[in-house]
């Protein structure tokens, strides 16, 4: 079938961008409320974020692991099994290749990459497997597990890293540099921008061409919207969700080891600000698109990387930008309310003039 | 004579994106039974609803007595004598039947205890009145259908309503406890000056109990007959809006070879109750077998087992010779077994996803609609998609609209398509018009017929006995999980059916006459 944009994407497009731009004039209105200009701050946002081939390079980098996570949950979400766990699999993840890359230093460069990467995917979707057999088998609620083994990651490996893992240099809870040939080469003086951008292009693409073009994304996505129409139609249903949630698993812990490898080069006890929940939060706000996660990642690590900027410029407090993602966010989730209230003023509208008429 | 007891003055009725009553005029007169009957989707229960307080109007206005009446809740409707008995029962199934019929309006000793007492006497002295025999102390959850119903309206007398509404209130009862209520109304009516108003779709029952019918279509009132003027054509032709023809359906014979066979099954409901308890019967090609039965008899959970859909406990169950004890949907499908379930919103489709991904179901992994089973191949795909609407007539737009945003009929229409574009030697097909507008019914029937004159074997299982009797070549009637009757069509009446549907046939088995 020749895709076109139905109507109903076209709309969510549109209230999207109204959603987005509305959020931006409250977060206006917020500025000159404490005496700031606006034009100013945003205008320093955006030069933050996109003014130089630095800075663009900056807002890039700071994409990769919201891609990576934005489509970890856009694979689990669209499949009706709520993988929450992303940030635990991308410390995993991210351990995981610090341990490839501190033990096996002798490896081709390319293989030790492409080993680094593996570790961290299995790591990862194995720590997914788990709640995923615990949903299917005992019906234990995925969003709860998947929580706490966020924490049990984090400090398991916070544990690693300070006392078996621990560098020699110092005391700063994280592990030795990796050797050598595993670092992804800088693509942009001083920035952190790194060839694992295109191992994240390739990976989205993958996972889009899986999700959108396959039988087997027919699959996830029928088993997300109603898995009884989908296990009545021959699907197993079960075994789709226990899929979905590894690959999700998967992609997360591909997102830890990115960091590692292009940014750090060893594995730091806090290697993530948050990334998975703001890949959650553009996955959310797309609704599982995979393209729309692309260029939701973008428009947020433009934002983060804009906001410093403009708080240097402009001495207008960086947290701006949370205040604007939490208003998006919430126009996001009133959309249906908000769409219900339109169309009824449109009906009322309209009766009103058809009644109008035949007085006349 | 006929005094005017309500009035509804040009009614509309106005929901996002819907306009349920367009400009609608009813007068219902004190004393008489009038029906009021319409497709599905045609306003019947929506006009009601404002009638009973439930919905206010967009416009127009209602006049009571012959005087303009804002009824803006059932509290105001109770007020006026108005009462309701909704298609879905509202009973507490664990309170008795007396404590159901005062709830709400309970008699208290000391303004502080249900006085348990007096609303058993409460409940005598009703039945007593209105002849509606019921048990007091019964708990609700142990009585039948017929007898729950009997409550819900005892609860409307005891409200204190002149005017009984009720909507669709024969959908779930058998023959047997149809002639009882239609007994009953009668007796509301005539002795008791009661007035009733009867939603219905089913034209028989208007002809035999109404004294004035009023025909709705989409929204708009067609009109109000006579019931004597009237005749099923007629009311036909005025609900779909153009000629309805109820032809004879065609039926070839061809070789009848055994293909699905169950001996013994047991299986339990959702709750944990023992729902099928030794089922056996077999299917043959080229015949249609209808299940009929009082819905909740285990009719649900029998196509669940037989489609993999629900474990069994034990049985045999053999379909070509090959043993499907508690196979998997995906490989009873694969032994030829094709699936109309019962609920297709629930089972049978997806409502968010397109036409063309709730016609792919099934198949989407096979060539040519998938190349080497993995890429999705649109153009293959689109080409079906087109073939199936058109062939199956299903009115859209376009194959990318989602299947939600069709009609009822439309949207079974796009089960049917892809349970009958597969092929398979067997089909399991479960209420396959309910909620289905007329002429989408004869279309299915059609489609249903034609399968069995190519040799298929169906297994038809239906509430609706009509549709049971048209189709079956041979009828199985099912009551309380076990079987208990085989008949040939021809063989045996509606009213003795009912019997078997009910287990009644043991006592009256020797006297019953056989009626052609």
């Amino acid at each position: 079938m020749n895709k076109k944009f139905l109507k109903r994407d076209l709309e969510y497009i549109l209230s999207l961008f109204l959603s987005i731009l509305v959020s931006l004039l409250i977060g206006a209105f917020i500025m000159i409320a404490n005496g700031r200009s606006p034009l100013l701050g945003y205008g320093a946002l955006l030069k933050g974020a996109f003014g130089s081939k630095y800075n663009i390079a900056t807002t890039l980098a700071k994409t990769v692991p919201l891609v990576l996570t934005g489509l970890a949950t856009a694979i689990s979400f669209s499949s009706g099994i709520y993988n929450i766990g992303g940030e635990g699999q991308l410390y995993l993840g991210a351990f995981a290749a610090a341990y490839v890359g501190i033990t096996f230093t002798a490896l081709p460069k390319g293989i030790g990459i492409l080993l680094a990467i593996v570790a961290g995917a299995v790591v990862g979707g194995l720590y997914a497997y788990l709640p995923a057999i615990l949903k299917v088998k005992y019906k234990i609620d995925e969003v709860i597990t998947t929580i706490m083994l966020n924490s049990v990651a984090v400090l398991f490996t916070s544990y690693l890293v300070n006392y078996p893992f621990a560098t020699t240099k110092g005391k700063m809870g994280g592990t030795e540099i990796i050797a050598e040939g595993y670092h992804l080469k800088r693509l942009i003086k001083l920035s952190t921008l790194n060839t694992s951008i295109f191992f994240m292009g390739f990976i989205a693409i993958i996972i889009y061409y899986l999700m959108e073009k396959t039988s087997a994304g027919y699959d996830y996505k029928m088993v997300g919207q109603n898995s009884l129409f989908a296990r009545y139609g021959g699907i197993n249903d079960k075994k789709q969700m226990i899929m979905a949630m590894v690959i999700s698993g998967a992609l997360s812990g591909m997102a830890g080891v990115f960091e590692v490898l292009g940014v750090h080069y060893r594995f730091l006890q806090n290697i993530s600000p948050g990334y998975a929940w703001d890949g959650m939060l553009a996955a959310l706000i797309v609704k599982n698109n995979p393209i729309g996660v692309i260029v939701m990642s973008i428009f947020l690590g433009a934002l983060k990387t804009g906001s410093v900027s403009m708080e240097n410029a402009t001495s207008i407090p960086s947290e701006l930008v949370l205040v604007i993602q939490s208003i998006i966010i919430l126009f996001i989730a009133g959309e249906a309310g908000f769409k219900e209230k339109f169309k009824e003023l449109n009906l009322k509208r309209k009766s009103k003039q058809k009644v109008g008429e035949k007085n006349a | 004579m006929a005094e005017k007891l309500i009035e509804l003055r040009n009614i509309s009725k106005r929901f996002p994106g819907v306009l349920a009553n367009d400009n609608v005029s009813l007068d219902i007169e004190k004393g008489e039974i009038h029906a009021i009957i319409g497709e599905n989707g045609a306003g019947k229960s929506t006009l009601m609803n404002i009638i009973y307080g439930l919905y206010e109007p967009t416009q127009g206005e209602i006049l009571f007595k012959g005087k303009p009446t804002q009824i803006k809740s059932p509290l105001d409707a109770i007020g006026l004598g108005i009462g309701m008995v909704h298609q879905h029962f509202m009973l507490v199934p664990s309170f008795t039947v007396a404590e159901n019929i005062v709830l709400g309006n309970e008699p208290k000793h000391k303004k502080l205890f249900i006085d348990y007492k007096k609303a058993v006497a409460i409940t005598e002295e009703l039945s007593e009145t209105y002849g509606l025999k019921v048990d007091p102390h019964e708990k609700v959850e142990s009585l039948s259908v017929g007898i729950q119903q009997r409550i819900e309206i005892l609860k409307v007398l005891y409200k204190g309503a002149d005017v009984l509404i009720l909507d669709e209130p024969t959908a779930v009862l058998t023959p047997q406890e149809t002639e009882e209520l239609f007994e009953v109304i009668r007796k509301l009516v005539n002795d008791l000056g009661k007035t009733v108003i009867i939603i219905t779709h089913k034209l028989q029952e208007v002809l035999a109990i109404s004294d004035r019918v009023s025909v709705m279509r989409q929204g708009k009132m067609i009109g109000t007959l006579q019931t004597k003027d009237a005749n099923e054509q007629i009311l036909a032709e005025m609900m779909v809006g153009r000629e309805v023809l109820f032809d004879e359906l065609y039926k070839k014979e061809s070789s009848k070879k055994e293909v699905l066979s169950v001996k013994g099954i047991k299986a339990r409901d959702n709750r944990g109750l023992v729902a099928l308890n030794g089922v056996s019967f077999n299917l043959k090609a080229g015949e249609i077998l209808g299940i009929a039965g009082v819905e909740g008899n285990g009719q649900s959970e029998l196509v669940e087992v037989l489609t993999g859909l629900r474990e069994m406990e034990e049985g045999e169950f053999i379909v070509n010779g090959v043993e499907a004890f508690n196979k998997s949907p995906n490989e009873i499908r694969k032994l030829g077994i094709a699936h109309v379930p019962e609920d297709r919103l629930a089972t049978g489709l997806s409502k968010d996803a397109s036409i063309w991904e709730n016609l792919l179901m099934g198949i989407q992994h096979e060539e040519p609609y998938a190349i080497k089973g993995v890429h999705i191949n649109k153009k293959k795909v689109k080409e079906r998609t087109d073939r199936l609407i058109d062939e199956f007539d299903i009115r859209t737009p376009s194959g990318d609209l989602p299947v939600g945003k069709l009609s009822g009929g439309n949207m079974q229409k796009v089960v049917i398509a892809r349970e009958f574009s597969f092929n398979t030697p067997i089909l399991i097909i479960a209420q396959p018009t309910r909620g289905v507008d007329v002429g989408a019914i004869e279309f299915i029937h059609s489609q249903i017929i034609e399968k069995r004159n190519k040799g298929a074997a169906i297994l038809l299982v239906s509430a609706e006995l009509d549709e049971i009797f048209r189709l079956s070549d041979r009828i199985i009637t099912i009551y309380e999980g076990k079987i208990t009757g085989e008949f040939l069509n021809g063989e045996i009446t509606k009213q003795e059916i009912g019997l078997y549907m009910t287990g009644k046939h043991t006592e009256k088995a020797e006297g019953g006459e056989k009626v052609e």
